[in-house]
């Protein structure tokens, strides 16, 4: 099996390093692809589960740009809904039209959502989250969650980063996934004090196992927080949409009171959401939060599409199935060749790791050898699957996955 | 003052550090002291204690006390050490008055010497030879700065305890010098040369990628996406320890 070179992504990189801080920044920098030798900079086209890099190289694609591609790149419905909308107006002078269908859209889809407020990332709802929480309570102290991503704003990083003072998380205190008894003990021993917890619906961090939320522990951190006046925000940047239709929240069975969503509402347009409940809303009204590009009608179009199609074609079933196929594969496979890989997480977001390195360096080899060959693995972050995987890319990809581990014993 | 207190255990345990590789690999300092069998024992008020033993051309560095030292050197506080160390003040002798020809010439050659291999930016053409030097140093100096940081700069022990228990091993490649920190509950110790089975690891392809990667003339994300620099393993240990890395240079300059 032929396996690919990168000579177009390594000089594109060096100039980009030249008037770009890091050349490629943020979360799609190469620093965490390893080998780095093995991976593509740079995408020239897309369509479908498959894209081609600048030096024409071809990938089933099993990040999806991080998550936003859900119905394949460049869906003809979606683009041709964006299009629509484009032709009528785009960034005007007040919202169109459709802002007000796409948030009946989420209403009439997400079981919790009375309402629905638009950005454009997934951080710009997740910090809205917290200023309706201490809007709704008159609280200041939040709670997230160790190992939790929930964008790079100020507060939701750690101050020992660059450019974070101690002052932007003074208000942030850091529970434990699945610790109910700590987050219980610290809520009563700080009663009135906490405006709301943030979390994402399983424990999905990076360079990890991902963790499902233990039996019973969601409802009693519902009951919880109901008892404590404490506003439940749900972040579903991530799974929003590939879980559950209703909410991820309701895959695991309990009602947040304020959920995020990103990624996956658009198929790539840029587009975010924060949804509520009745109780919520006055909270959500007061806080002043706005961008310029917020009313984007395109985006919003975009994702009124992508939601009709998720459920018409019944996309979330689709990717779970595609990606118990894909996981069960590769954990067979595995087998055959002497390795144990651990699948954990969703199946629709899967996170694989070959357990028999604890340093790693074994699994990134492996996925290394896997994307040189066609099929894009990441070894530190869950991968995403789309409606758009076919049985066909599951096949190839396992031929390839198994030259990969022949490659891994012939080194 | 944790400012000083800080860049004196730098100035203590990591730049004094290097006098064990500059005696074995200097040759004109290794004949400054081939025949010297003499101890220094640093004392610092409220501040870090170290010694330096010299054995028939042989150096060794240390944390704490050393048993029956030659000389005994005395500073009122980690401001004084720095001061020393920036040329600005003298140490104390509280023993070892018939030793202080060996202070004021051997030894100060000595440091000498140290301080024109670590300072490249007085150097117009440096050689290969300087430059393998410089780069030795300078690895050690971030390496054994970084306990030190992490112990007392603010940030940086928050930083620490993210980092999960395991090793890091640190490599100038083909076979240049290497360094390992062991991470214990935060704790971070560094050692010379190379361990087994590290947790996450960092090459530098040479000596030139090496000495300008760590005398920051280079951009780091640079060097590793154009694998110049190699990182594998438990990444987010290395990520953690860049941010100590980081602040280095502010604790040295």
């Amino acid at each position: 099996m032929k396996t690919y070179t990168y000579t177009k992504s390594r000089e594109l990189f060096k100039k980009a390093t030249d008037v770009i801080p890091c050349g490629i920044y943020g979360h799609f920098s190469p620093a965490p692809l390893i080998p780095v030798s093995d991976y593509p900079f740079y995408v020239d086209k897309a369509k479908g589960s498959r894209f081609w890099d600048v030096d024409g190289n071809e990938f089933i694609d099993y990040m999806c740009a991080y998550g936003p591609m859900v119905l394949g790149y460049n869906n003809e419905k979606i683009d041709a809904a964006a299009a629509a909308q484009r032709e009528k107006v785009n960034c005007g002078p007040a919202p169109g039209e459709v802002m007000i269908e796409l948030a009946q859209e989420f209403v009439d889809t997400v079981d919790i959502a009375d309402w629905a407020f638009f950005a454009k990332n997934g951080a710009d709802m997740t910090t809205f989250a917290l200023m309706v929480a201490r809007a709704k309570t008159g609280r200041d102290k939040i709670i997230r969650l160790k190992g939790g991503y929930h964008g790079t704003a100020p507060w939701s990083q750690s101050p020992d980063h660059h450019g974070i003072t101690f002052g932007d998380s003074q208000n942030i205190v850091i529970g434990e996934w699945n610790n109910y008894e700590a987050l219980e003990k610290f809520l009563h021993q700080n009663k009135g004090e906490v405006a709301g917890i943030i979390s994402t619906p399983y424990h999905h961090p990076t360079f990890a196992d991902n963790e499902l939320p233990a039996e019973g522990y969601w409802k009693k951190v519902e009951a919880l927080c109901k008892n404590e006046g404490v506003v439940l925000i749900l972040d579903s940047v991530r799974t929003g949409f590939r879980l559950d239709y209703g909410g991820s929240n309701e895959y695991f069975g309990f009602k947040p009171d304020l959920i995020a969503f990103c990624k996956a509402i658009a198929n790539g347009y840029p587009i975010s959401a924060l949804v509520g409940t009745e109780e919520m809303k006055n909270a959500a009204s007061n806080v002043f939060h706005t961008g310029s590009y917020w009313y984007s009608a395109e985006p919003m179009a975009a994702a009124l599409a992508t939601i009709r199609e998720l459920k018409a074609i019944n996309a979330v079933g689709r990717m779970h199935d595609i990606g118990v196929k894909l996981g069960q594969g590769l954990v067979d496979l595995a087998k055959e060749h002497g390795y144990n890989m651990k699948w954990s997480g969703h199946p629709a977001m899967p996170y694989f790791r070959i357990t028999d390195d604890p340093s790693l360096m074994l699994h990134q080899k492996w996925c290394g050898e896997c994307t040189k060959r066609g099929a894009y693995f990441t070894s530190h972050h869950n991968w995403f699957v789309s409606a758009a995987h076919t049985d066909e890319d599951i096949q190839q990809t396992l031929k390839i996955a198994d030259e990969a581990f022949k490659a891994l014993k012939s080194k | 003052m944790t400012y000083q207190k800080i860049r004196a255990g730098i100035n203590l345990y990591a730049v004094i550090k290097n006098l064990e590789d500059l005696i074995a690999l200097d040759n004109e300092c290794n004949q400054l002291v081939r025949e010297s069998v003499i101890s220094i024992q640093f004392k610092v008020k409220n501040g870090p204690k170290a010694w330096i033993n010299f054995n028939k051309g042989e150096c060794e560095v240390g944390q704490g006390k050393i048993k029956n030292p030659k000389i005994v050197l005395w500073f009122s506080s980690p401001e004084h050490l720095n001061k020393m160390f920036d040329g600005k003040a003298n140490p104390i002798p509280l023993k070892g008055f018939t030793k202080i020809k060996f202070l004021q010439n051997e030894f100060t050659q000595i440091t000498s010497k140290l301080e024109y291999y670590l300072k490249p930016e007085l150097i117009k053409t440096p050689s290969d030879d300087y430059l393998k030097l410089n780069t030795r140093f300078t690895l050690t100096v971030a390496a054994f700065a970084l306990s030190e940081i992490a112990k007392n700069d603010k940030k940086a022990k928050i930083t620490a305890s993210h980092i999960p228990n395991g090793k890091i091993q640190l490599s100038v490649l083909p076979d240049g010098p290497a360094v390992y920190l062991t991470i214990e509950k935060g704790v971070i110790t560094a050692n010379k040369g190379k361990t087994n089975n590290p947790d996450a690891v960092m090459e530098m392809k040479d000596y030139k990628t090496a000495n300008d990667f760590l005398n920051g003339k280079s951009n780091p994300f640079k060097a590793i996406a154009c694998g110049e620099v190699i990182i594998k393993g438990q990444t987010p240990m290395l990520d953690n320890l860049s941010l100590i890395l980081d602040k280095v240079q502010h604790y040295i300059e």
